[in-house]
């Protein structure tokens, strides 16, 4: 992290005379209180820091004035504030892209102004483009001036290489379906020349007539029969080469960071995965069969066209420039972003469609089918436009540049004519000349329509390998080793945030024992799930280190770590499938009698064996015709089926009532006995077996030691299972009591949301 | 709907407490509490006799309505109380608080969009705003371009940095083009 950046020279010396000679940081301060964007700089020395702009000292104090400084990330943009004395100060604003670097300044000028000693990290360096060496895009790797379609367009080409030998095969039919389709006007001229109008002072030829019959007709089937073959290529190799493209999508899908796929709308990825590629199918059998085969037909047409009579070619072909134009200009201007905000109505009413569709009870449970029937119809009227303005335009666009195109051939007609009347060209020349000019009309034709199917192709390989190119934020290094997991884990000194200035967990120092049931406790928000997150490695730590039986959870490889630890969630989430395969997710190789095993240890056994399909039972989306608890239960079973050597329980009974908690529980029990368990709970009943308890506080260990211990402390703990106490109390009809009943059911609600 | 409101009504006059009894909404009033500069330019409050040396202000409908409803909270995220509506305040004060929700919800509002260039997921925008010329990057999809209002924009870049286009319709054809690509 650069917290020393270069000062003009002129600031340098507002500087110097502001803190003294050593500058020790320096980062921009580029926003002023009434909110302009400036080239200014929060100087930092020896014992004062100063705000220094275009070579002047705004201010400076003293770093001793202020006993803490603190960042403060406001609503896009951060302040440095310093509390000192007589109130807060405002001591910089920056904008956002300088927030972590602020975290570390308030650390250090904290540390300074207590007089300890300065823990800075700012020999880490800023991630930079391994080609350019310029910055990347935040939160990504990649660099925004080394990536160019050109490059996208190559890997398109990369992944189409692997079925090179049919694609090779099918250009190749290509090639002799246009040589075949030439014949065919060389014939006519033979035919006219030889036996209709032959030649004044020859006889008509009735072998060379039937020969040319005989190859106009060879023609027209052989012609056919490569079709056919070439269509049968093409399809296999274009479907094959978006079957391999959704592979990479999807695999890069599943190794891309949690961050990443949160921040983006399920159907919308979906859509990536299906249509995005699907397009590129159809760019690729395009390219294939149509562009090839046109631009062949153009070239060998034109030279034959040229080589029989140039001033009629260039008749012929004169309207063809000013169609690309008009062509390019209305692609340029007005098509591309018109198809563009067509797939944006489309994706965003496929995502309006998956929510309803996965809400529907909260839909009818309001009452709100009409008002989202009118949502849908909005959605609907709005993609239909857009398709409608698409198609508007090019209703328009096709009759207005064929008719420029087809004037050449009247021309040529008026031309030719007058050269027959004139002796200079005879009448087989000309039927042969228009049929050839007849065959340069469809690809250019076909060219004014490219505009179209490059247009969706170009925007769908930007989607589709926009997601390819997303580096995953954690990844494995060439150190990383399998680890078999024994269950100690220990925090040093982490300090974690989602976002870097923003800390979540702050210094965090902990051991787990291996076998000890951990119950972590706190407010929603104290960091209880984000310190379930940073064991499974979800995410890296920030600052210090998270040790598994001593060994860096950065070096082990996360198919291997996670492969070890078991999660049960609050929501569980089932495949569609049936209950054995469920159970089997974690380890496909299981047995059907590890499967009962799991089930039976979950206690889910008596309730599968009941079902008339038993373990066969199929499953609806998402386990729907489970009850809440019996799901639980399939989960738990699929949690211990891998024998993990972590379990993690993140408020795994919280949905379920008392009855069904107590049967999982005891199962829980069983389960977790001699392995490493952390367990989080809002209901501090279901943590009563536990060996220790955390007790979060704002990202820090407030309280650790068993339930006695930390009732006879008398702290937080002790306060939040009060106040569960008071909850479940029965609430008394005086209003007087009803008034404090309501305070502490509104404090305890606090406490369990 | 009129029906819900009558049901409601009928709930309140049943004896039932009603939503405001039970919402509990402490309101800041210029009596009830004394809003200071400090010198270091931030807000601190005195309500009742406890002072708070520095508050912030939440908007609740930071881009519906900032004059109204405004949480005055700590740094701990301690409600100190609302304030209903900045009218109530006298000029002077009223001015204090908006400067401070000024700073709270820093998005510079684009006056032209100069370029936008979409590619690979991520779109490179250069605008003039009123707090200068900006460039940024803003990734697409997840919301990060969205209207908040029937008119108004709100861009988030990678960054976490805000802009605003106040009005959609007053754009020109070419920016609205460029603009359009992204919603």
């Amino acid at each position: 992290m650069n917290l020393c950046f270069e000062l003009s020279e002129q600031d340098e010396r507002a500087a110097a005379q502001a803190v003294g000679e050593k500058i020790r940081y320096c980062v921009p301060a580029d926003l002023t209180l009434t909110g302009r964007r400036t080239e200014g700089y929060l100087v930092v020395g020896e014992e004062r820091y100063g705000i220094i702009q275009d070579g002047e000292c705004k201010e400076s104090h003293a770093i001793h004035e202020a006993t803490e400084y603190k960042v403060i990330p406001l609503v896009g943009n951060v302040l440095l504030e310093a509390k000192e004395q007589d109130g807060c100060r405002i001591a910089a604003r920056a904008s956002m892209q300088h927030a972590a670097r602020y975290a570390y300044i308030a650390q250090i000028l904290t540390s300074v102004a207590s007089e300890k000693p300065i823990r800075i990290y700012n020999q880490e360096a800023e991630p930079a483009c391994a080609t350019c060496g310029g910055p990347l895009i935040r939160g990504t790797r990649i660099c925004p001036k080394c990536i160019n379609k050109a490059a996208a367009f190559k890997r398109l080409w990369g992944v189409s290489m692997s079925h090179w030998k049919m694609l090779t095969l099918g250009v190749l039919l290509l090639f002799a379906m246009t040589g075949l389709s030439l014949l065919g006007p060389y014939l006519q001229k033979i035919l006219i020349n030889a036996a209709l109008e032959p030649p004044s002072g020859q006889q008509a030829d009735m072998r060379l007539f039937m020969i040319a019959i005989a190859g106009m007709a060879g023609v027209l089937v052989g012609g056919e029969l490569l079709t056919i073959a070439k269509g049968r290529i093409m399809t296999s190799v274009s479907s094959n080469i978006a079957a391999d493209l959704r592979k990479l999508v999807f695999d890069r899908i599943q190794a891309l960071s949690l961050g990443f796929l949160t921040s983006q709308r399920a159907g919308d990825i979906m859509n990536r995965i299906t249509s995005d590629t699907d397009r590129i199918r159809n760019l690729i059998q395009e390219i294939c069969t149509m562009a090839i085969l046109q631009l062949i037909t153009l070239v060998s047409v034109g030279v034959l066209l040229f080589q029989s009579n140039a001033m009629l070619a260039v008749i012929v072909i004169l309207p063809a420039p000013l169609v690309a134009y008009l062509q390019v200009y209305i692609w340029r201007r007005i098509l591309r972003k018109l198809s563009h905000k067509q797939w944006r109505i489309h994706d965003k009413a496929n995502s309006f469609l998956h929510d309803v569709l996965s809400g529907i009870r909260v839909v009818k449970s309001f009452g709100k089918e009409a008002r989202e029937i009118q949502r849908f119809r909005d959605y609907n009227t709005q993609f239909a436009q857009a398709a409608i303005q698409t198609e508007k335009v090019f209703s328009m666009l096709s009759p207005i540049s064929n008719y420029l195109i087809q004037i050449g051939q009247y021309i040529v007609l008026l031309v030719g004519c007058n050269f027959i009347v004139g002796g200079t060209l005879n009448i087989g020349e000309l039927v042969q000349f228009t049929s050839y000019a007849a065959m340069i009309y469809g690809p250019l034709t076909w060219l004014m329509y490219m505009p179209r199917w490059v247009t969706n192709a170009v925007i769908a390989v930007d989607r589709v390998f926009s997601v390819i190119d997303e580096q995953p934020e954690i990844m494995d290094t060439e150190h990383s080793v399998k680890h078999s997991i024994q269950g100690r884990i220990e925090f040093r000194n982490v300090t974690f945030g989602y976002k870097t200035y923003e800390p979540v967990l702050k210094d965090i120092h902990v051991e787990i024992k291996q076998g000890e049931m951990i119950g972590l406790v706190g407010h929603s928000g104290s960091g209880k799930s984000t310190m379930i997150n940073l064991i499974s490695r979800f995410y890296d730590v920030t600052e210090g280190e998270l040790l598994i039986d001593g060994v860096d959870i950065r070096h082990i490889q996360q198919e291997a770590l996670r492969s070890q630890i078991g999660v049960v969630l609050q929501e569980t989430f089932l495949f569609s499938g049936t209950i054995t395969d469920n159970i089997r997710y974690s380890k496909p190789e299981a047995t059907l009698e590890e499967i009962i095993q799991a089930a039976r240890v979950a206690n889910a056994h008596e309730f599968i064996i009941q079902l008339p399909d038993g373990y066969d039972t199929r499953l609806e989306e998402n386990g729907n015709n489970l009850s809440g608890g019996e799901r639980q239960r399939i989960a738990i079973a699929r949690a211990v089926l891998s024998n993990p050597s972590i379990l993690i329980l993140d408020e795994a009974t919280a949905s379920l009532d008392i009855e069904t908690e107590g049967v999982i529980q005891e199962a829980l029990q069983r389960v977790t006995e001699h392995r490493t368990t952390i367990a989080i709970a809002h209901r501090l009943s279901t943590l009563r077996n536990a060996d220790r308890l955390f007790v979060l506080e704002k990202g820090e260990i407030a309280e650790i030691g068993t339930h006695t211990e930390l009732m006879e402390k008398q702290g937080i703990y002790y306060k939040l299972i009060m106040a569960q106490r008071n909850m479940a109390k029965p609430k008394k009809i005086s209003s007087v009591q009803e008034k404090s009943a309501a305070s502490d059911s509104l404090s305890a609600q606090a406490v369990t949301n | 709907m009129p029906h819900d409101e009558t049901v409601q009504r009928e709930g309140a006059a049943n004896g039932t407490v009603s939503l405001a009894e039970a919402a509990k909404i402490k309101y800041l009033t210029p009596h009830n509490a004394r809003f200071v500069r400090t010198k270091g330019n931030m807000l601190s409050v005195t309500v009742e006799n406890k002072a708070y040396p520095s508050v912030y202000l939440h908007c609740s409908f930071p881009h519906s309505n900032r004059n109204q409803y405004i949480s005055v909270r700590t740094l701990e995220n301690e409600e100190v109380g609302m304030i209903e509506s900045l009218d109530d305040f006298p000029a002077e004060l009223a001015e204090l608080l908006k400067e401070q929700i000024a700073i709270r919800y820093f998005a510079p509002v684009i006056s032209k969009v100069l370029a936008i260039k979409e590619e690979f997921g991520y779109a490179y925008w250069e605008a003039e705003t009123q707090a200068g010329r900006c460039r940024f990057t803003v990734r697409n999809g997840g919301g990060n371009v969205k209207l908040v209002s029937d008119q108004k924009l709100l861009i988030q870049d990678v960054d976490g940095n805000r802009f605003l286009i106040e009005r959609l319709d007053q754009l020109s054809e070419k920016e609205y083009r460029m603009v359009e690509m992204c919603l």
